[in-house]
């Protein structure tokens, strides 16, 4: 069934068809509404789930965490300053496998005070063992909140999720969603039957204990691996999805025209769609340009960058916030990734902090600079700031 | 350089020992750094310090596994932990012990030097407190450094941490553990039982360290596993309760620290077996009833 609907409302329905047991969760611009229409299901009877009003987004996580380490689905949504309030617990519920689906809505971090979309929220928490998913478009979002929970709760893989979208771009805008039916979603996501944490007074366990070093390293080994495992299964849940839904998203990344680029601009969130438009354009016009979408930013798709540098002449790495004295998260991650495999030119491209917009021309520069480094070999400059004034891009 | 290792339980101040020894070793013109292994501390548990000195600036950062000396401030340690593991050859042992370095057994034949610290202590100090008393020991066993660091050193770590009143009664205690320190050799061929730990690889280790009641080789782990650590060896005193006099508050039911009071029909019973001797139980008692007896 297609209806028009904002993304907040498609997370919120996402967890609905994914049978959510327990929702805990604190409003915040602009994820609100996420927590409105949970609330709403859950006293219309249309979920069956428990839903906890909490103090904090500390408390949010802290419940979510307990929760699930009594082998129900958690759910919670949050953003911005909710996100890093949540921070130390992150790191519990990542380090003690507790398959939590977070939707954050990308918003800015003070200071200064904003509610438009920035990453500057989720990058931070790269290393709190979480996976990571960027959106383009509302679908996505229901469709990844569904999968986030297949893929968490894969026994391989065990680790929390968070589904970023960006603020108001897809939070706040309507759009056609497709609902699948919650009979073909229950056969694509059973229910979760956890074994390695499982509270209940019949079976007693020690969760988050105290531990000297003999075992702590073990434990971040635990994380790495189920990481890396979850390369694998997020291709196969993606590939499973499409032939049931009937929608590809392409796994860690997808490509858009990319065949014989000799640039090619890779691009996180929102922006991708705009984006997509001109390379459109470019191509119309005999311009070898091509796309690349990151869609996870952990576990990171390094065997595909590795791939895709390979095949062109320069790269081009968009993103929506910056490692200050260093350049952008994504940036730094897929030079990382390709190092050692090619020596190709690559800049890094900043544009649309704070909220501004992201416009077709501060995509056309991206590409222009991309063309000209795979043209000369060379860059003039690593971290191209577009549109801030009294920089030169 | 020499390297020290110190072994004492949670409150006797191993910690402050080392630091004590190193600054005393600083004053003298030398290099100096004390450090602390610190695990599941709580009062009573055994702990580690060390201590290591030279001429020039210290860049090793690990901690000691072949000590050139060992001091050991509990006197029931050496019968429970080898304390003289990766100790030497010509090292030396620095015991609290009421007995000659002859009748002490070791791991290895080594020198020795033994100090009743508990009864020094107690008599100085007035608690058995035994890190100052050792250093003391330390000085006149070794030779390494003067009596007179040794007290500056106490003066100094003790007098920022605690006061200079006490500080001058460790100072005190550590000399007249220097006048009583017997020096000689001990006795080798002891074996111990090699301290099984259990060091699952990350696939055999519980996902996420989520972990249900399991025999491991080194014993219960997960929920109830306590029942096998029996806290009562760590006891110098004795909690005993005058029934004529409690009133059945329950005051140190409630405080003691290892939940080892407990009620029962014929009045308040203590669990021996696990009471670690801190004495909270008769500091806290409103009637007077408890005394704690060495
Ligand atoms: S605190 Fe003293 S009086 Fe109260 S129950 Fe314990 S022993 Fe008895
Ligand atoms: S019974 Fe008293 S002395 Fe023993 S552990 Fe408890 S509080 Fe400490």
């Amino acid at each position: 069934m297609m209806r028009m609907v904002t993304g907040n409302y498609a997370v919120a329905y996402g967890a609905l068809l994914s049978r959510v047991d327990l929702i805990a969760a604190y409003p915040i611009t602009p994820q609100t509404f996420i927590v409105e229409h949970a609330s709403e299901f859950v006293n219309d009877g249309l979920l069956d789930a428990e839903f906890m009003r909490v103090e904090s987004e500390h408390s949010a996580m802290s419940a979510c965490v307990a929760a699930s380490a009594t082998g129900v689905r958690a759910f919670t949504a949050t953003a911005s300053q909710g996100l890093a309030l949540m921070h130390e617990v992150l790191f519990i519920a990542g380090a003690g496998h507790l398959p939590i689906v977070m939707p954050v809505v990308n918003r800015t971090v003070a200071s200064p005070i904003g509610i438009w979309a920035e990453h500057n929220d989720t990058m931070p928490q790269r290393d709190t063992g979480w996976m990571q998913v960027y959106c383009e478009d509302n679908q996505e979002v229901l469709d990844m909140v569904i999968q986030a929970y297949k893929i968490a709760e894969n026994k391989k893989v065990l680790l929390p999720i968070m589904v970023n979208l960006d603020a108001f771009i897809l939070s706040h805008t309507v759009e056609p969603v497709n609902f699948p039916e919650q009979s073909k979603v229950d056969k694509f996501l059973p229910r979760y039957k956890p074994e390695h944490v499982h509270l209940s007074p019949d079976d007693p366990m020690t969760v988050g204990s105290f531990a000297p070093p003999e075992y702590i390293q073990e434990v971040r080994y635990q994380t790495e691996e189920s990481m890396l495992n979850a390369k694998k299964v997020i291709q196969e849940v993606n590939d499973e999805f499409a032939k049931m839904f009937g929608r590809n998203y392409h796994g860690m990344v997808e490509e858009y025209r990319t065949e014989g680029a000799d640039a090619i601009l890779v691009t996180i969130g929102t922006v991708t769609s705009t984006a997509r438009e001109v390379i459109d354009e470019y191509r119309a016009k005999g311009k070898k340009v091509g796309l690349v979408k990151l869609r996870f930013f952990r576990p990171f798709p390094i065997e595909q960058f590795i791939d895709i540098a390979k095949r062109t002449k320069a790269i081009g790495v968009y993103d929506r916030s910056i490692s200050f004295g260093s350049g952008g998260p994504s940036f730094i991650e897929v030079k990382s990734a390709i190092y050692g495999h090619t020596s190709i030119p690559m800049i890094n491209f900043l544009a649309g902090l704070g909220g501004r917009d992201v416009m077709s021309d501060d995509i056309e520069l991206m590409l222009d600079k991309t063309l000209e480094a795979a043209k000369t070999g060379k860059v003039e400059k690593d971290v191209v700031w577009i549109g801030t004034r009294g920089v030169t891009p | 350089m020499y390297e020290v290792r110190f072994h004492g339980r949670g409150g006797q101040g191993a910690v402050m020992a080392a630091q004590s020894l190193a600054d005393a070793a600083f004053i003298e013109g030398n290099y100096a750094v004390a450090f602390p292994y610190f695990g599941a501390e709580r009062r009573g548990a055994p702990v580690l310090a060390f201590a290591r000195v030279d001429a020039n600036k210290i860049y090793r950062k690990t901690q000691i596994y072949k000590p050139d000396y060992v001091i050991v401030l509990d006197d029931k340690l050496i019968d429970l932990i080898n304390v003289a593991e990766g100790l030497s050859k010509d090292g030396m042992a620095i015991l609290n012990s009421t007995k000659k370095p002859e009748e002490i057994q070791l791991e290895n034949e080594v020198r020795t030097a033994t100090v009743d610290a508990t009864t020094i202590a107690l008599d100085v100090l007035g608690v058995p407190i035994t890190n100052s008393v050792m250093l003391g020991a330390f000085a006149k066993a070794t030779g390494l450094v003067k009596i007179e660091s040794i007290e500056k050193g106490i003066m100094d770590i003790f007098g920022a941490r605690i006061g200079e009143r006490i500080a001058k009664k460790n100072a005190k205690a550590a000399r007249t553990a220097y006048e009583r320190t017997a020096i000689g050799t001990c006795k080798g061929g002891r074996i111990f039982k090699k301290e099984k730990k259990w060091l699952p690889t990350y696939k055999e280790l519980p996902l996420g360290l989520a972990t249900r009641a399991m025999k491991t080789d080194a014993g219960l782990v997960g929920p109830g596993s306590f029942v096998e650590n029996k806290t009562g060896s760590w006891r110098t005193f004795k909690p005993i309760i005058d029934k004529e006099k409690c009133i059945e508050c329950l005051f140190c039911w409630f405080y003691c620290p290892e939940g080892c009071i407990s009620r029962t029909s014929n009045g308040l019973k203590i669990d021996y077996d696990y009471c670690k001797g801190c004495g909270i139980c008769a500091n806290e008692c409103p009637a007077n009833a408890i005394e704690m007896v060495r």
